[in-house]
């Protein structure tokens, strides 16, 4: 009886963990049942639904098993059936859910859903009834025998398992319903990331306080931000000058900023589907379409020219800068008027290239050297005077062209310097004179002048030079010309002014009275034409700056002594009184030459004054000057003959040089020797009141050096 | 007193001659190129030399050189007697060491007068 008692105990436990074991595995299967279907909710992946289609084939054939397992309490069976049913209307409600999902019916989902967690949340309740009876059950189970009890506890397990199985249930149906809601809101959101790609305005925001809410909301700021940019971009590209546009991969505009109208004639609207070689002018096509191959095989950005013809038929030269987009098939082009700026370019050119040519034909010699005297380039002309290469100079110090070349040392900064140093004293801005070399190494004269100028890279020099052998070699046939006559027609005139001289004074006896009268005649006009010879070899000095002059200090006494020494019997001879006035100042100057000008210019007031009338010679101090004045009461200077009087060949009357001698040119070799003082000459004449001329020659410095100009 | 004249040119030689013998009184001796002029220099012994400047065979600088430092003629005054007119030349002749320099064409009444103003008598 024990023993078979024990079996019975033994195969009741055993059934009783079976019973267990079974409701785990439902509870499980619906667990599962759940969650593949919250995965199918949102991802909509055969993974999900093969699974939950597998887990509802699974979930009847448990509960059958269960079934079996309770045995014949009615009590039990009764719970058992209404879990089955709760299980067949939850297997129903997760079918359609499942459908509608199927069919995109999100809001049929979510009300079935709804409706499930109803039905679900009484079936619940209905349950809580059963288990407060089977509560009751247990409390008369704990007076019945232990196998009893055992039985009646391995059934309260059951039913708890119920319980459980009933709140995956009802957890299923939560998830479900709220990864519903959340799947709404992504949806919102993943809407909102499509419309801001393309542009579109925002679904209004979602609220809320969650994460999801948190993300529209960037969303929406993100969009505002875009509009902004977009908005800007907008305003860019409409108000730029340069033309924004894109070309298709048939070559057509599909988008053109208004900047075309002005740039080409053409309005936006106009130039959309236009083609953009039948723009080109026909020489510029081939380089066009060479560049754009470039631009989508290189896949970057890139720039090219080409001129375009306007409406009006006028040609604008453009510059492209252009990419090619693979994603768009479309070339985008920002094009930017460059036809001022290829004019002035052109213009440039041109002007470059007049002045290249000016500088290649000039005569002189052109040399940019650098501060240190570095050659930095020559023009032909340099190459023609030094017999060097361009490239045999540039590169070289300048001083390898200079006879210093052989006298100082190339390798010697001290030297390079010395020579640099008196290349900028003697030629900086003027023109000094140098011994330069040729190549074959003989030595010829230039002049040369240095200018400075800056660069963009620098300070620069640019020598001018002038080979100025022929020029030296002239002057110097020249010198000698004028030293050959001199002595020349001298030589002769010595011997007839001596010999006319010696006839009229009677040193070779007395002549017929007749005679006489010819010798005079012939000895004054032989004076005349030695008077003439100095006075054109003065004129000539002069004018060549060749004038000889030796300044020394000298007292005007002297000046004024022998001035009046040479006047004497030419003033006695024309019945003309001399007064002088003289006054010990010291000047600096050349006697000899203040001596011919004072000479000058009281024959002439002896000339032209009438007999018994008086010349006085005064000199007078003057701030800063000297002033001699030569004052006749003769018959004075015409007002509009005052500025003639100093040049050559002008006297007063044409007639004067005749009857009162002289050879035009006393007045113009004065006028130099005095500026040649650095002073200046002039007169000052009332007309029939005697004339003064007077000049002013700088007070000599006190305790000045004697200088001698040549 | 005695006056050597050296130039080559014998008509300006006639001329300074007479002026200097019939208007100023003095002795003249001529000589037509400065190595007869060195020569007679030293055989007559004159008082005065009057120079010529540009001469063949032997300059006036070069004959002055050999004047000055040929023992026999060294004492000699030599004045210039010359056709150059430049003033740098005229100083130049002063500083080679005659006592002065008279230029041409000169004044025959005048050339005895400043012959001797030059040497001081």
């Amino acid at each position: 009886m024990l023993l078979r008692q024990a079996e019975i105990e033994v195969q009741r436990q055993i059934r009783s963990k079976a019973i267990i074991s079974q409701a785990n595995t439902l509870s499980k299967l619906f667990y599962d049942a759940g969650v593949a279907m919250g995965g199918y909710s949102i991802t909509k992946s055969p993974l999900f639904s093969d699974r939950y289609d597998k887990i509802v084939r699974q979930i009847p054939q448990d509960l059958n098993e269960l079934k079996s397992l309770v045995g014949d309490n009615p009590r039990q069976q009764k719970i058992l059936e209404n879990l089955a049913d709760i299980t067949v209307t939850g297997l129903k409600i997760l079918g359609e859910a499942k459908a509608a999902i199927d069919d995109n019916r999100v809001d049929v989902a979510q009300f079935r859903a709804r409706h499930m967690y109803k039905e679900i949340r009484s079936l619940a309740d209905r349950l809580q009834d059963e288990l407060r009876g089977l509560t009751e059950d247990e409390r008369k189970i704990e007076s019945e025998s232990p196998e009893v009890q055992n039985r009646n506890r391995a059934t309260v397990k059951l039913f708890l398992v119920v319980g459980v199985v009933f709140n995956i249930l009802l957890a299923v149906a939560l998830a479900l319903f709220f990864s519903r809601g959340i799947g709404r809101r992504l949806n919102v959101l993943t809407d909102n990331s499509i419309r801001l790609a393309r542009g579109e305005p925002l679904n209004p925001p979602l609220t809320g306080g969650d994460e999801i809410a948190h993300l529209d909301g960037v969303f929406h700021s993100m969009a505002d931000a875009l509009t902004e940019a977009s908005r800007k971009e907008r305003a860019v590209i409409e108000n730029s000058a340069d033309v924004i546009c894109s070309i298709d991969i048939d070559g057509k505009f599909v988008a053109v900023s208004p900047a075309s109208l002005s740039m080409f004639g053409f309005s936006p609207d106009e130039l959309m589907g236009k083609r953009f070689i039948d723009l080109i002018i026909p020489e510029d096509v081939q380089e066009t379409i060479k560049a754009v191959r470039a631009i989508r095989a290189e896949q970057a950005t890139m720039n090219f020219e080409n001129r375009i013809k306007k409406k009006d038929q006028t040609t604008v030269t453009v510059l492209w800068s252009a990419y090619w987009s693979e994603s768009e098939r479309s070339m985008f082009c920002v094009a930017h008027d460059i036809t001022e700026r290829k004019l002035a370019e052109e213009a440039t050119k041109a002007s470059e290239k007049r002045i290249r040519t000016i500088i290649e034909n000039m005569l002189v010699g052109l040399i940019i050297i650098s501060p240190e005297g570095i050659i930095e380039s020559v023009n032909p002309r340099t190459e023609q005077i030094f017999g060097f290469t361009s490239s045999q100079m540039v590169g070289r110090h300048l001083m390898t062209l200079f006879t210093e070349a052989r006298l100082y040392s190339m390798n010697s900064r001290e030297d390079l310097q010395q020579f640099m140093d008196n290349l900028f004293h003697k030629a900086l801005n003027r023109v000094g004179e140098f011994d330069a070399l040729k190549q074959a190494g003989d030595d010829f004269p230039i002049e040369l002048s240095l200018s400075e100028f800056n660069m963009a890279d620098g300070r620069f020099y640019l020598a001018n030079i002038l080979d100025v052998s022929e020029r030296r070699e002239v002057e110097r046939l020249k010198k000698e010309f004028v030293s050959t006559v001199s002595h020349e027609l001298r030589t002769p005139l010595t011997s007839i002014r001596g010999s006319l001289t010696l006839l009229n004074v009677g040193a070779l006896g007395a002549l017929p009275d007749q005679a006489m009268k010819v010798v005079n005649i012939a000895e004054r006009n032989t004076i005349r034409l030695i008077g003439l010879i100095n006075d054109i070899l003065d004129i000539e000095k002069l004018e060549s700056g060749k004038m000889d002059m030796v300044f020394q200090n000298v007292d005007l006494t002297s000046v004024m002594e022998r001035s009046y020494e040479s006047v004497k019997t030419f003033a006695d001879n024309n019945g003309v009184l001399l007064e002088m006035v003289p006054s010990h100042i010291n000047v600096n100057a050349d006697g000899d030459r203040l001596v011919q000008v004072i000479v000058n210019l009281m024959s002439n007031a002896c000339k032209f004054s009438p007999k018994g009338a008086t010349v006085t010679v005064r000199v007078d101090e003057i701030p800063n000057w000297i002033e001699v004045k030569v004052i006749d009461r003769g018959r004075g200077i015409p007002a509009k003959f005052k500025n003639l009087l100093f040049q050559r060949f002008q006297q007063v009357e044409a007639s004067d040089a005749k009857r009162k001698g002289g050879t035009g040119l006393g007045l113009a070799i004065c006028k130099g020797i005095i500026e040649a003082h650095g002073g200046t000459i002039g007169v000052d004449s009332e007309e029939g009141k005697g004339s003064v001329f007077w000049f002013r020659i700088p007070a000599a410095q006190a305790g000045a050096q004697e200088k001698k100009v040549s | 007193m005695k006056v050597l004249i050296i130039d080559d040119e014998e008509d300006t030689r006639s001329i300074a001659a007479m002026s200097l013998n019939i208007i100023g009184g003095l002795d003249v001796v001529e000589a037509e190129n400065g190595k007869i002029g060195v020569e007679k220099a030293a055989a007559e012994k004159p008082d005065c030399i009057l120079l010529d400047c540009m001469m063949p065979i032997m300059d006036g600088e070069s004959t002055l050189a050999e004047l000055l430092t040929n023992e026999q003629t060294k004492g000699i005054p030599v004045i210039f007697l010359t056709a150059k007119a430049m003033t740098s030349e005229i100083e130049r002749l002063k500083r080679l060491g005659a006592v002065g320099v008279l230029t041409k064409p000169f004044d025959p009444t005048m050339l005895a007068g400043q012959v001797k103003a030059l040497l001081g008598r």
